[in-house]
């Protein structure tokens, strides 16, 4: 490639230049439609040439009460690894935890690499060149339940409602794709970036983190938005919004009250900030799902396909009034968002802010694709507010096009406040008194 | 016909000068430890032709339980000089590929070798019309053999096979595919460890020389490997099958394996190799 980038750079430019003339002046003969941009847009590009996005250097404080990823809107491309932990001891663990913080430090600000002697293997993968651009990366550390075991003395700080997931009554779960010592979740505007960021973690931890499993997905861009026009929520692969009755992210009020584990809480002082995170591995039976009734579809999860409305309404924003149907003759009473949120005072306090993504797979064995929803979810409760949820949704008429395969529970650990902060240091701080051997 | 290690290490541009930060190590101390290093491959290649002969022969009297009992322990001396044994990808793919090598799987023709075998032996439990696999495993190691003995070993093939056996565990042994149904994967594993650290040993004094905490960690990563494939050893000097591995165990190999293959994939960059 690089030889026959720089025998041709010249020619090409000149090219372009001859192309882009033409261009602009098809574009005025063709008239009315075209506007100035169109101008560089016509410029025709060579098959190889990088798509273009100006957002590259997006980027995300690291530094926080909370961490990111978790009330930001998704960008396109997210991706949820669970590892297991290698570490041998506490030592070893906050040497995990430094070490993690460093690396997601600049990650998520970006830089050039390090060039070392070319003879050694070099720092990076290079996949985004030798300048890391953090196009809009977050990275979201969180624990799982047997972190909490008899290794590292943290027995005693567990947060209360962190639990190994258990099955319920649809699910199939595949030990290759349960649970895990600390799960990460990365996002940003490309599936490329967040493979860039695994890759170097792995590379830089490999006595520490061993991958469990690892699911990506991705949410579909819509056209900006017309002046006036409601916001919208992106499909999932069903077809339907997801996510319309999401509380408020950019209310702090709510997000304390669903989201954020809040000091003085009966969590252990160390939580504080925190939040639960579940995520499952949803898989949809798609080919079944498109051979079944617009109807039927719609009845099945409560709202209308096209604009995501409730049943008993016209936009996505809308507010079904169960109240007025009690006996489920608009809305059912076994539809989706009805079990889901029930919209009384008392499941006020089950709600739960969803974060999901759209993975695709491959092709299972019976020649059915496989898809569905990497479903993620965050919570102040993980009791109250998942569980619950998922619980009031057992026997729901979905299920017959849903298998839960995989996820698991993990506590997303408290943001890191400044540069003498680091991600897990309130845990280990916590539970250092606890231990018995140093 | 034997070269002089001189000769092979001017052949191969190693003393070509470089502007890079490790300084090429002198070609002199080269020497020593490559053709030390053929020494080692060279009676490894010798033990695994004497033991192929034993092992093909137990299959074409029909004795299944030696024929078994064999399998591991032949294997052993292949894996350990693996770097070498894999110059040859023809023969590599005779002697050692697996099921999930060929499109076809077990019924490809082209299945041949120890894996064929293994898979005759234990998951068919039967040494039946093997004669064929066992005469063609035994002329496959015979060349093998003959063919090692008439090459120069590159200098970087033999430093960098200390990652690349690692790089093999890393793939292959932890996760228990390699010997799939005989699940001896821990004779490999230990064929895989001895032939990286042998190396590591041969070139010691001169990475010592330019980083002794290289050394000491790569010393330490080892010892940790060692000390859990020990807990598996049984009294007649074998191996537990794979699958009574503790999964904290397999877990604890992980750690210092993957660690063993990031650190010497420097091996080389730090000995002034290409």
């Amino acid at each position: 490639m690089k030889d026959s980038d720089s025998k041709n750079a010249p020619i090409s430019t000149d090219r372009r230049r001859v192309l882009m003339g033409l261009g602009a002046a098809g574009a005025a003969v063709a008239g009315a439609s075209l506007t100035g941009n169109a101008f560089a847009a016509t410029a025709p590009a060579q098959v190889t040439e990088a798509p273009k996005s100006e957002k590259t250097q997006d980027h995300n404080a690291f530094h926080g009460l909370h961490q990111n990823g978790i009330v930001n809107p998704r960008p396109a491309a997210g991706m949820m690894v669970s590892f297991d932990v290698l570490a041998q001891d506490r030592e070893d663990l906050e040497r995990m935890f430094r070490t993690l913080n460093e690396r997601i430090t600049f990650l998520m600000t970006g830089g050039a690499v390090p060039q070392v002697d070319p003879k050694l293997p070099p720092l990076d993968s290079g996949i985004l060149g030798p300048v890391v651009t953090p196009d809009n990366l977050t990275i979201t550390v969180s624990v799982g339940d047997s972190l909490f075991d008899d290794r590292f003395g943290l027995e005693s700080v567990k947060p209360k409602r962190l639990q190994r997931m258990v099955g319920f009554p649809n699910d199939a779960l595949e030990a290759d794709c349960c649970h895990g010592d600390l799960s990460i979740q990365f996002c940003s505007n490309a599936p490329d970036s967040n493979i860039h960021a695994l890759r170097d973690i792995v590379k830089n931890l490999p006595d520490l983190l061993l991958v469990r499993w690892k699911q990506e997905g991705t949410v579909p861009a819509q056209a900006p938005l017309k002046p006036g026009q409601a916001p919208e929520s992106a499909r999932n692969f069903l077809g339907f919004r997801d996510g319309s009755a999401n509380p408020d992210s950019n209310n702090q009020k709510t997000m304390n009250e669903l989201v954020w584990v809040q000091p003085g809480s009966d969590e252990p002082a160390w939580a504080a900030n925190g939040s639960y995170q579940a995520v499952r591995i949803i898989r949809n039976f798609v080919e079944r799902w498109d051979r079944t009734p617009l109807q039927e579809q719609e009845a099945i999860f409560g709202r209308v396909k096209t604009t995501g409305a409730p049943m008993d309404g016209k936009t996505e924003a809308d507010v079904p009034n169960y109240h007025n149907d009690p006996a489920g003759k608009i809305t059912k009473l076994d539809s989706h968002i009805r079990l889901a949120n029930p919209r009384t005072a008392e499941t006020q306090r089950n709600l739960i802010l969803r974060r999901p993504f759209n993975y695709s797979n491959g092709v299972n064995k019976n020649g059915q694709l496989d898809m569905g929803l990497l479903f993620i979810c965050y919570q102040a409760d993980l009791e109250k507010g998942f569980i619950t949820v998922q619980t009031r949704l057992n026997g729901e008429p979905l299920e017959e096009y849903l298998k839960p395969i995989g996820g698991g529970y993990f506590f997303t650990l408290p943001g890191v406040v400044d540069s003498n902060d680091f991600i897990g240091r309130s845990l280990l701080a916590a539970s250092a008194h606890t231990t018995k051997t140093a | 016909m034997k070269k002089s290690p001189l000769a092979l290490l001017l052949t191969f541009g190693v003393l070509q000068t470089s502007m890079s930060a490790f300084a090429a190590t002198a070609p002199l101390d080269l020497v020593t430890p490559v053709s030390d290093y053929k020494i080692y491959v060279t009676e490894n290649v010798d033990t695994l032709a004497a033991d192929t002969q034993k092992f093909t022969d137990a299959i074409k009297k029909g004795d299944l339980a030696t024929a078994k009992k064999l399998f591991p322990t032949t294997r052993l001396s292949y894996e350990s000089i693996e770097p070498i044994a894999e110059l040859f990808s023809d023969l590599d793919a005779s002697i050692d590929s697996r099921e999930d090598d060929h499109e076809n799987g077990v019924k490809a023709e082209d299945f041949t070798g120890f894996h064929r075998l293994e898979y005759a032996l234990f998951s068919q439990n039967t040494t039946k019309d093997q004669g064929v696999f066992a005469d063609k495993l035994l002329a496959d190691v015979k060349e093998l053999q003959s063919r090692i003995a008439g090459i120069t070993f590159p200098p970087e093939k033999v430093v960098g096979g200390a990652a690349a056996l690692m790089e093999e565990v890393a793939a292959t042994k932890l996760s228990g595919e390699e010997d799939r149904y005989s699940h001896t994967d821990l004779y490999d594993f230990q064929g895989n460890v001895d032939g990286s650290k042998k190396i590591v040993d041969l070139f010691k004094p001169q990475l010592e020389q330019s980083d002794k905490a290289f050394v000491a960690k790569v010393e330490k990563n080892f010892a940790t490997v060692d000390k859990i494939l020990a807990k598996y050893k049984t009294k007649d000097g074998g191996y537990e099958t794979y699958d009574k591995v503790k999964e904290q165990d397999r877990k604890a190999l992980a750690g210092p394996v993957n660690t063993l293959a990031e650190d010497l994939s420097q091996m080389r960059g730090k000995l002034g190799l290409n």
